[in-house]
């Protein structure tokens, strides 16, 4: 028996910014999924199981939150489930939820990631002081710097494209009124006048810290049938693991990532993602990370992702436009940001993307990774039901 | 073998929280002596005490802040008799669970007692306010038996002066914590100053820090390799921010360094030349200081620098 179509019929997202002090975190997720039921015209009671994603508990310091959340998701009586796998969660939670409907366990389910990242200090969260162990050296940044000054040497990309990307990505959050970062009077030149953290990141190729959610109503054929907006339908999606660390680590281009991808393009029949799919919201924490998962993710041969970048094919106008959104660089409540780039996928296919709407964006890729280079997930969708 | 280390690992953090508007009166109510809770919707609405923000039953919003009395019933509870660090009492106490006059639903709380005979269902008790009060649940010090009359309520609907937005939640984990047999032996050989990895027996890579199985082939790892002193640079950045709780004067490099013999990078400071002529490639060894477990930092060897293709696969 082959799987049941998937269609996301609602998404809702908080305006993400520093701190939401007027809201508890049960609020800040009870708004993202009031906003996904209305979206989706349903209620508390259509909904037969939710979805639950955030980062490492120590973010917040509220250990297993998804009993905390269960009235404020309206989940009492139904199943509930967390899904935990770092900076990636918001995708994988995303996929766990599809997969529930693909498998007919569930019609109709609510998934919903968020952080409240100014309840806490996610740095502290991530090095925590082992005994025995050297002290990190280097803060977040220095983790992933000297992967960014690898990708420069392997693909011999200019100093410049970093900053091309931050441009970017700030001037299309521009247009997404939920987006954490405003920079109205932002340049290219501003960006890098900024200055070197971690050299080669630049200030301004680095993302903000939010207090944000973001919930996504998945359901079957027949919910589909019944959906008030158009429905986006899930083509493929997939995830993949591999250790932080190991003889033979790719982080540049994590093998994990490339083997995600593929399996996801197969899914959904896609033989040249380049020409094939028409945008792509990808995870980037850091600038350079657009290129680089550009080449991972079958966009560009290796060392030729930043051609795209520099030329203008990631623009909001291009031929391949990449973070529609603004991107994880505009908002970033790290539990969130995975499902962020699933659901504006998905808002792109059902062409409710608003302003940053890219047009003729019938196939979508939403992507998310974290831990690392630990944690992959993505999926694929369309703005027509998958071949049956 | 060498001892297998162990020490302690206290993990602590004081987490803010917003409270949202519900949480926020009640616990503004505490400060100023008065109980809160929320009643829900229908026509059989019912009283929570502690408050929620949202019907556990239907999922609606709840915003019906109504008074209860500070006086209830014991509905049930446990004795304590070893109070630890950050209870409400220092001395034996009860746990119980208190539905207060006027509400449908029970707090958890302690109850001062002399002792667990004095402890029992149905138990009349009322609410010990603390001498200072913060809006915190600890400005309820504790509960304390009473059999007096019932306290005459105002019918305090949960508005007040400068109401309490956030709190401080510290959260604090004990743990003992033991690097296990590979890194201890690895923790022990620093000690001499030497760099012990561990070889994969299926995949022959050779693991620094050891780890004790290879996480490629998921096979112990057993068979011991010393590494270093000298390495090749194989990535860096440069660091110009300041990081917490490290005495290191910006800027300076932060690098992978593949020691010779090893299949992997660890993380180390590179000095002892300018930072802006670090470059990939170069050959460094460890510098160890008196009384420091790990390398301080690793300086140019002097020797040419290595080609790309020797360490492009260890960046």
């Amino acid at each position: 028996m082959s799987k049941e179509p998937v269609a996301v019929v609602g998404i809702g997202q908080t305006k993400h910014v520093a701190a939401r002090r007027d809201v508890s975190i049960a609020g800040l997720v009870r708004e993202a999924a009031r906003r996904a039921l209305d979206d989706a015209e349903l209620t508390w009671a259509d909904i037969d199981a939710v979805v639950i994603g955030k980062a490492p508990d120590f973010f917040e310091g509220v250990m297993m939150p998804e009993l905390y959340l269960a009235d404020a998701l309206g989940a009492v009586g139904k199943p509930m489930l967390r899904v935990h796998t770092a900076g990636s969660v918001g995708g994988s939670t995303a996929l766990v939820a599809a997969n529930l409907v693909a498998a007919r366990v569930h019609g109709t389910v609510l998934t919903l990631a968020f952080e409240k990242q100014s309840e806490s200090n996610a740095m502290w969260g991530l090095s925590l002081p082992i005994p025995f162990q050297q002290p990190l050296l280097a803060g977040a940044g220095g983790f992933f710097a000297p992967h960014v000054r690898a990708y420069m040497r392997r693909s011999g990309a200019p100093d410049t494209v970093g900053s091309l990307v931050a441009y970017k990505d700030r001037r299309n959050a521009l247009k997404n009124p939920y987006a954490h970062l405003h920079e109205h009077d932002i340049t290219l030149e501003k960006v890098q006048a900024a200055p070197m953290l971690w050299d080669p990141i630049r200030y301004s190729e680095t993302c903000p810290s939010s207090d944000g959610a973001c919930a996504m109503v998945l359901t079957d054929r027949a919910g589909a049938a019944r959906a008030p907006r158009p429905p986006a339908w899930m083509l493929g999606g997939a995830m993949r693991s591999e250790p932080t660390l190991f003889a033979g680590k790719d982080a540049v281009s994590p093998q994990a990532g490339k083997d995600c991808a593929a399996d996801v393009y197969r899914q959904a029949g896609i033989s040249d993602p380049r020409r094939e799919i028409d945008a792509v919201e990808m995870y980037v924490p850091f600038s350079w990370y657009e290129p680089m998962w550009l080449e991972n993710l079958g966009f560009a041969d290796e060392g030729e992702g930043w051609k795209l970048t520099e030329s203008g094919v990631t623009e909001l106008d291009g031929d391949l436009p990449v973070d529609m959104s603004g991107g994880v660089l505009s908002t970033n409540p790290i539990g969130a940001s995975g499902m962020i780039r699933f659901a504006e996928a998905a808002l792109q296919v059902r062409g409710q993307a608003g302003e940053h709407q890219v047009e003729r964006a019938h196939r979508v890729l939403g992507h998310a990774y974290g831990g690392g280079s630990q944690f992959f997930a993505m999926w694929l969708v369309g703005d027509r039901p998958p071949d049956s | 073998m060498p001892d297998v280390l162990k020490a302690p690992l206290v993990v602590e953090f004081p987490f803010t929280r917003s409270l949202g508007p519900v949480q926020s009166a009640f616990l503004t109510g505490l400060r100023e002596r008065v109980v809160l809770g929320v009643r829900t919707g229908g026509d059989d609405g019912r009283v929570l005490v502690p408050p929620v923000e949202y019907d556990p039953v239907t999922a609606e919003e709840l915003h019906d802040l109504v008074e209860v009395a500070p006086t209830g019933t014991v509905t049930t509870w446990a004795w304590n008799p070893a109070p630890r660090r950050g209870q409400p009492l220092s001395t034996p106490f009860a746990w119980v669970l208190v539905r207060l006059d006027g509400a449908d639903t029970a707090l958890l709380h302690a109850l001062d007692a002399p002792g667990p005979d004095a402890v029992h269902t149905g138990l009349r008790v009322r609410v010990r306010w603390a001498a200072e009060r913060v809006g915190a649940i600890t400005d309820i010090a504790c509960f304390e038996p009473y059999d007096g009359e019932a306290v005459q309520l105002k019918g305090n609907t949960g508005q007040f002066e400068n109401p309490v937005t956030g709190i401080v939640a510290p959260a604090r984990l004990d743990y003992t914590y033991s690097p296990g047999r590979a890194q201890s032996a690895y923790i022990h050989a620093l000690g001499d100053r030497r760099m012990v990895a561990e070889r994969c027996p299926s995949c022959r890579k050779v693991y620094v820090p050891p780890r004790g199985a290879c996480p490629t082939c998921g096979v112990a790892t057993a068979e011991q390799v010393e590494v270093g002193p000298r390495g090749t640079v194989t990535t860096f950045c440069i660091v110009n921010i300041k990081a917490k709780n490290l005495d290191i004067e910006v800027p300076y490099v932060y690098g992978h360094i593949a020691l010779d013999g090893a299949d992997l990078a660890l993380h180390g400071r590179i000095a002892g030349i300018p930072y802006d002529q670090v470059r990939m490639g170069l050959r460094v060894e460890a510098v160890w200081t008196e009384g420091s477990r790990y390398p301080d930092h690793y300086r140019p060897t002097g020797e040419p620098d290595a080609e790309y293709d020797t360490y492009k696969e260890l960046l």
